[in-house]
């Protein structure tokens, strides 16, 4: 089968300055594949440039058989991308519910949607506590749980997430961690994680990049990633 | 349990003011009342107020609702005024009737406002301020200079009243109540279609625009396309307003009606009033023309009395201070209630969070420190 989501010799940048020289990568059909790296390594902007939102300016991004180049941003969630943005970027004068029903923008079946929400609230019970309240008074646990939820109401194949992990208590890290997995093993849905975290991301995902100033250095398993000596110094810690 | 954030208090209020004012002309007491302590009829100016509040809803979808700074409203106020002036006047030989020209401005704005957003949208905030304000510039400058079609400065004139059936042509000039409940209905019932309107996809799809447009898109939203439906609504609004106000006035009046001054006047009564609350817009129109209208000429003529031989210098005239006093209650409030008087709530959610700790909610600050995993190991043990 080919790959969900294969990104091949991808440039972008912003204005005078390429971000990305030059990153390849896939993701097959029911897998959690995580992109490591130091900050301002690329990890944003190759996540940007798949789902449309900052123009590539060389290489190949194709999403099931589409070509994903010739997509608006807006088009490209149709095809059954979504992302949940770096920094919570939930929308915070919206309600809990509304947030959810702005995920669920592209979609026309009311049902599906109404279902999904309660599905979100079976995942994430404070999000059906706090339902009514503005998201923007969320705590940041609670605000990254809402993106990933807002993000999961389009009923993507493939999710994109970007740093689902900043700035929450270890506690929480793993909440989030443990419905990703989830999510991938009982309904199949591939992720592609950009995570500062190696370690967590390694450990739930199946295969692993790490990206250095605009180019992908390394990849392979995600466990042998994670016994690496060079990455275990660089990127663990140790 | 929290309720869903319905605004029972700001809909009731909104609500007693609609039905105070359907009550007002029924007791004439007030009317006199009123007419005594200022010497004016307050029948007669309450129709201006009805439409200005209109043509602040329109600025409001686009300024309010999407966050687009728009200075140029006052363009799309005038071509529903000219399209009244061009196509009941004497002027011409269209002569067409009040309900055929009503929808008629309101497209003629649309189509126009179509056509200056098409282009322009894709610019951001300081660009936008400033192509909408040159447009509104440019729009008067027209409108003066093309004297064949808009009779320049004199304006077109008579614009006939309104036929409605058991109003007799003469009591539209005689008796201010039917314009007055003319311009009530028509402001009540954009206020329901807005009322829906924000609770609908699109409305959320506006604010969600404002809040984080890069978030947006990746929800799948087109920001171009929805900035320009809130940009075409409320130019559409705003020929609505105007087509009223001209045949209020009876005449398209002179250009300088639709002039800059005109566009910042609405723009200063959302914020005064809150922006992106129609509560706010309304509270803030009936302070701002409340306040030029009604409370400057009786400053003034109370000027007059006491110094009979001011002889017309502007220092000693209210009309003078106007403006500054104008500026002043901007600035006051912007440094002390920047979310204005009667705020939308999601305005005041995001501008004073720590009255929400308050009320027993923990806002983002203040999450990790209150318990959070806690209740997470709790509710949420799905892991
Ligand atoms: N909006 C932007 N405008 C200009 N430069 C940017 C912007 N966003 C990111 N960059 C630059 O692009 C590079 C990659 O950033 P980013 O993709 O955010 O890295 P990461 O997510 O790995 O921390 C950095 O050098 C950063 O400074
Ligand atoms: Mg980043």
């Amino acid at each position: 089968m080919p790959p969900i989501l294969e990104v091949a010799g991808l440039r972008a940048g912003y204005g005078p300055i390429d971000a990305l020289h030059d990153v390849s990568l896939t993701v097959d059909e029911g897998e959690i594949v995580t992109m490591i790296g130091a900050n301002g390594a690329g990890k944003t902007t190759t996540l940007m440039s798949v789902s449309g939102v900052v123009r590539p300016r060389a290489g190949r991004v194709t999403f099931g058989g589409n070509d994903l180049r010739t997509f608006p941003a807006h088009e490209i969630v149709k095809l059954g991308l979504a992302q949940s943005p770096e920094g919570r970027k939930i929308f915070p004068r919206l309600t809990v519910l509304e947030n959810l029903q702005m995920g669920a923008f592209t979609r026309k079946d009311p049902p599906g949607i109404a279902a999904d929400i309660e599905k979100m609230f079976g995942m994430f019970p404070i999000l059906n506590e706090r339902k009514g309240q503005a998201g923007g008074l969320l705590s940041g646990g609670q605000q990254q749980m809402l993106a990933i939820a807002r993000a999961l109401m389009a009923r993507p194949k493939l999710l994109l997430l970007d740093e689902p992990s900043l700035g929450l208590a270890p506690q929480i890290v793993t909440q989030i961690f443990g419905v990703i997995r989830d999510l991938n093993q009982n309904q199949g849905m591939s992720v592609l994680l950009v995570e500062q975290n190696a370690r967590m991301a390694l450990k739930v995902a199946h295969r692993g990049y790490v990206l250095e100033t605009g180019r992908v250095t390394f990849s392979d398993k995600a466990d042998v990633v994670l016994n690496d000596p060079r990455i275990r110094a660089a990127y663990l810690g140790e | 349990m929290s309720p869903p954030v319905k605004k029972p208090f700001a809909i009731g209020w909104e609500g007693a003011i609609f039905l105070a004012l359907l009550l007002y002309p029924l007791f004439p007491i007030f009317e006199s009342l009123f007419f005594r302590a200022t010497q004016r009829s307050l029948g007669e100016q309450l129709p201006l107020v009805f439409i200005f509040a209109l043509l602040a809803y329109g600025l409001n979808v686009v300024v309010g609702y999407t966050g687009l700074l728009h200075l140029g409203i006052a363009a799309f106020f005038a071509v529903g005024a000219y399209v009244a002036g061009i196509f009941t006047t004497a002027a011409y030989s269209f002569g067409w009737p009040f309900w055929v020209v009503l929808p008629l401005g309101v497209l003629a704005a649309t189509v126009l406002g179509l056509l200056l957003g098409a282009p322009t949208l894709r610019l951001r905030g300081d660009y936008l301020a400033l192509v909408t304000l040159g447009f509104g510039e440019v729009t008067k400058f027209t409108l003066r200079n093309m004297e064949k079609i808009t009779a320049g400065t004199r304006g077109l004139s008579p614009i006939p009243p309104p036929s409605l059936p058991l109003v007799p042509p003469s009591a539209w000039a005689d008796d201010y109540r039917p314009f007055y409940y003319l311009t009530l209905g028509v402001l009540i019932l954009v206020a329901l279609l807005l009322h829906n309107l924000e609770r609908s996809r699109l409305g959320r799809a506006w604010i969600a625009l404002r809040e984080d447009e890069l978030a947006a898109n990746c929800m799948g939203l087109n920001p171009n396309k929805l900035k320009l439906a809130a940009f075409a609504l409320g130019a559409g609004l705003a020929g609505l307003a105007g087509v009223l106000y001209a045949t209020r006035l009876t005449s398209t009046a002179d250009p300088n009606a639709y002039d800059f001054n005109r566009s910042i006047f609405m723009v200063c009564c959302l914020i005064l009033g809150g922006l992106g609350s129609r509560l706010g817009a309304l509270v803030g129109v009936i302070m701002l023309v409340g306040f030029d209208n009604i409370l400057t000429p009786i400053i003034d003529s109370k000027i007059q009395e006491w110094f009979p031989n001011s002889g017309g210098r502007i220092c000693l005239s209210f009309t003078g201070w106007r403006l500054a006093i104008f500026g002043l209650a901007l600035i006051l409030m912007m440094r002390f209630r920047p979310e204005g008087i009667v705020p939308s709530s999601r305005m005041k959610h995001e501008l004073h969070p720590d009255e929400a700790v308050s009320n027993g909610i923990d806002p983002i600050t203040m999450g990790r420190n209150t318990g959070e995993v806690e209740t997470l190991g709790r509710k949420g043990g799905q892991s």
